[in-house]
């Protein structure tokens, strides 16, 4: 009996929390089930999938590599992952660009600043099938807005959504329409860059340029990486407005305008073979894992953490 | 024990709010339609048919369930219906009935993913022989019957009679070679002042939806279903395609090009044949909803497309099938009711009706006169001879049409903007398509090597 003494406050300590693991998984439970049931273990059948023949109406047939390895030898394959990669590194420095560029503008003291900053942010707002049913026109080669404004620097204007050559270059343009959200972002830390540091900087002699360059892009670095990773995700995964355009457009150019996400759409549900389509949507997940990696492991040298 | 303070959510307190949700959930939460009263089996009816089209079928349907008291069937447009469907029956919940195109025919066929007719449609009266000739071969797969047809359409050529007068040719006398659409092709086209064009006589690509299509009218074809090859570097194909360039040769890429941007979209006034910017264009008997609904007094005669001169015969034309099918999913509980259904549709005033509604052609090996006479498309004659025809096709029956059909669409582009000669690419098309009717055949060779060993 004199041994059982000291255990059994441990016993009821280890009781109570144990109750209190249960109470906290019974409050997340909700989420732990939908987690279960729509994303984990999708996931997981998904990987499985990618390993076999599987059209959805049959029961999937284990083919093994056989999936990963047709992509090696699948022409059409080739040019999406090109299309998208040309897309993404056009875009995303583009992007990075222009939004920190805005939210550098509109962090001074600017007229009407919080219409400026709306006016720039509200685009990013609208659905992405109209966007890309309004740049279809502005784009048009006869009609659109872009080659009127071109003709009167006389400048002829090229056909945009029906020139091999000029579609990536449009499309890379209308991507800019979302740099949005990415400003928002850029302007909040702007704003918490401390003064201190600018003044200190303007004491050193440091003109505007040398104090945005030694200043302002080290201490919004993280804010940047953070941008360029999840631009990056949205890139690779691009899908909506090259869609909408392609269905839209008839006559326009049809594979240069045919990106990663779309051939894994097609393949699933217009091709029927989602085997080979989720062992798509898996390349697709390690080249993204890949690039985040390679950017965070680039950032060590590039990124400034302030302590604290 | 302190009592929890403002603000503080007790466990009871939280559990009873959930609770509350869930009793307020299943109470007035969303909930299915009420089944029809009366004991009547209710059956679900997925279509793809939206607004005046979706209208006529709910017509149809109505109807039906007027006609008896022992079923209900419920219609339900659904938009992306192939895909749908496709994941409702992987589910295990199909609907009854489902609306499709006859290009879904081979996959679900092969895909056991339908339930086989053969026995169950001649018992209401529904048989192949109720068809017209270039219908039939549609509706079975591999020698056994899926899918019944409700509407159809045929493509021709539409040419605008008033353009025809203005330009000095016959509007009666319309192009039945190949060589006369040239000729007429040249003698409709028309450049502006800076040497852009104003008006095209013809354009392979408008509407742009059968790039596919020109080698019918050569003689060709696109596959042979008893050895599975792919015949699309055939000298008839190449021949056709040869031509395709010699027109985009005559204009010009970027003039084309630049022209073909100034198009608005098919269903509306911009339409660049009802706007006068395309003369003559392939299109189904559909056409007519859309200048009835917005240039009613344009004058228009349909033909069938032209051949090759040693091809024509105007007893045997050349022409596309394309249609909607009814078929009945593989787990749907009720075959027997789901066929009593479709045997309504199939009956000649309905298939009129709704081919009428629609505007397009009856399926039924014959037409009434009144059903002819009062079509609103003033060439229905024309579209009807061409689904009795002989010399129609279907797009390929394979399961890997789909993407048989965009990688023509790709050379297809190739060949029309002159990237590269029609035979080059139609050779590096030929080994493409062929791969995959490869894998298809490999395909269905494994599943049947499965079903052997479980067997």
């Amino acid at each position: 009996m004199s041994g059982a003494q000291p255990s059994l406050p441990a016993r009821s300590d280890r009781r109570a929390a144990l109750r209190r693991d249960l109470t906290g998984l019974l409050w997340v439970s909700p989420w732990l089930t939908g987690f279960l049931a729509f994303m984990l273990v999708p996931i997981a059948m998904s990987l499985y999938y990618s390993c076999t023949d599987y059209n959805l109406l049959e029961a999937p047939l284990w083919v093994g590599a056989a999936n990963y390895k047709r992509m090696l030898g699948d022409e059409v394959f080739g040019l999406v992952l090109k299309n998208t990669a040309i897309y993404a590194l056009f875009s995303i420095p583009l992007c990075t660009v222009l939004a920190l560029a805005i939210a550098a503008l509109l962090n001074g003291r600017v007229r009407f600043r919080a219409a400026f900053r709306a006016a720039v942010f509200v685009p990013s707002l609208v659905p992405l099938a109209a966007t890309a049913m309004v740049w279809m026109w502005l784009f048009n080669g006869e009609y659109g807005l872009i080659n009127l404004a071109l003709s009167l620097v006389g400048v002829r204007g090229p056909n945009w959504l029906m020139d091999a050559q000029w579609v990536m270059p449009a499309l890379v343009l209308m991507s800019l329409w979302g740099v949005g959200q990415a400003m928002v972002t850029y302007l909040a830390a702007l704003q918490d860059v401390p003064r201190s540091l600018y003044e200190a900087a303007a004491l050193d002699g440091m003109g505007p340029l040398g104090r945005f360059w030694h200043v302002t892009l080290p201490m919004i670095s993280p804010v940047i990486l953070f941008n360029v990773i999840t631009m990056t995700i949205a890139t690779v995964q691009v899908f909506a407005v090259p869609y909408v355009l392609s269905k839209a457009a008839p006559g326009g150019p049809d594979r240069e305008m045919y990106f990663y996400t779309m051939y894994m759409y097609d393949n699933a549900f217009v091709f029927g073979q989602l085997g080979y389509a989720s062992a798509m949507a898996w390349v697709q997940l390690l080249l993204i894992l890949a690039l985040t990696g390679l950017m965070f492991l680039v950032s060590r040298r590039v990124v400034y953490y302030r302590a604290g | 024990m302190s009592s929890p303070g403002l603000g503080t959510v007790t466990r009871r307190a939280a559990i009873g709010a959930l609770a509350a949700a869930g009793v307020g959930f299943a109470v007035f939460g969303p909930r299915g339609a009420k089944e029809r009263p009366g004991g009547r089996l209710v059956l679900d009816y997925w279509e793809k048919w939206t607004g005046h089209e979706g209208r006529a079928m709910q017509r149809v349907v109505d109807d039906f369930n007027r006609s008896q008291d022992r079923i209900f069937v419920r219609y339900l447009a659904t938009s992306g219906i192939d895909q749908k469907a496709m994941v409702a029956i992987a589910g295990g919940d199909p609907p009854d009935i489902v609306g499709l195109w006859n290009f879904n025919v081979p996959g679900y066929a092969e895909s056991n993913a339908l339930i086989p007719l053969d026995d169950l449609a001649p018992r209401f009266g529904v048989r192949r022989e109720n068809y017209a000739g270039g219908i039939r071969p549609l509706m079975s797969h591999r020698g056994r019957l899926w899918a019944v047809v409700n509407t159809a359409g045929t493509v021709a050529l539409y040419y605008n009679r008033s353009l025809f007068r203005e330009a000095g040719l016959d509007p009666d006398r319309a192009p039945r070679t190949i060589e006369e659409l040239d000729t007429c092709d040249k003698a409709l086209t028309r450049a502006g002042r800076g040497g852009q064009l104003e008006r095209a006589g013809f354009l392979h690509t408008e509407p742009g939806w059968w790039s596919w299509i020109w080698g019918y009218s050569f003689g060709g074809r696109l596959y042979d279903q008893d050895s599975e090859r792919s015949l699309v570097d055939s000298p008839q194909n190449v021949g056709a395609y040869e031509w395709v360039q010699s027109c985009t040769k005559r204009l010009g890429v970027e003039p084309l090009k630049r022209f073909m941007s100034t198009f608005g979209n098919y269903d509306s006034p911009l339409n660049p044949f009802l706007a006068g910017k395309v003369a003559m264009a392939v299109q189904g008997p559909w056409l007519a909803n859309v200048v009835n609904a917005f240039k009613p007094d344009l004058d228009y005669g349909v033909t069938p497309f032209p051949v090759a001169a040693d091809l024509y015969d105007p007893a045997a034309p050349v022409g596309l099938i394309d249609t909607d099918v009814l078929m009945i999913p593989r787990g749907a509980p009720h075959p027997e009711a789901s066929m009593e259904f479709i045997a309504h549709t199939q009956r000649q005033d309905v298939v009129e009706f709704l081919a009428t509604a629609h505007c397009k052609i009856s399926p039924l090996a014959t037409a009434s006169e009144e059903f002819l006479s009062h079509h609103p498309n003033r060439g229905i004659r024309v579209h009807t001879a061409i689904a009795s025809s002989p010399r129609s096709f279907l797009c390929p029956t394979t399961r890997t049409w789909l993407q048989f059909k965009e990688e023509f669409d790709a050379a297809a582009e190739n060949i029309w903007t002159l990237h590269s000669p029609a035979a080059t690419e139609l050779s590096r098309l030929q080994a493409r398509t062929q791969a995959l009717l490869d894998g298809a055949a490999d395909h269905r060779r494994r599943r049947a090597a499965l079903a052997e060993g479980r067997a």
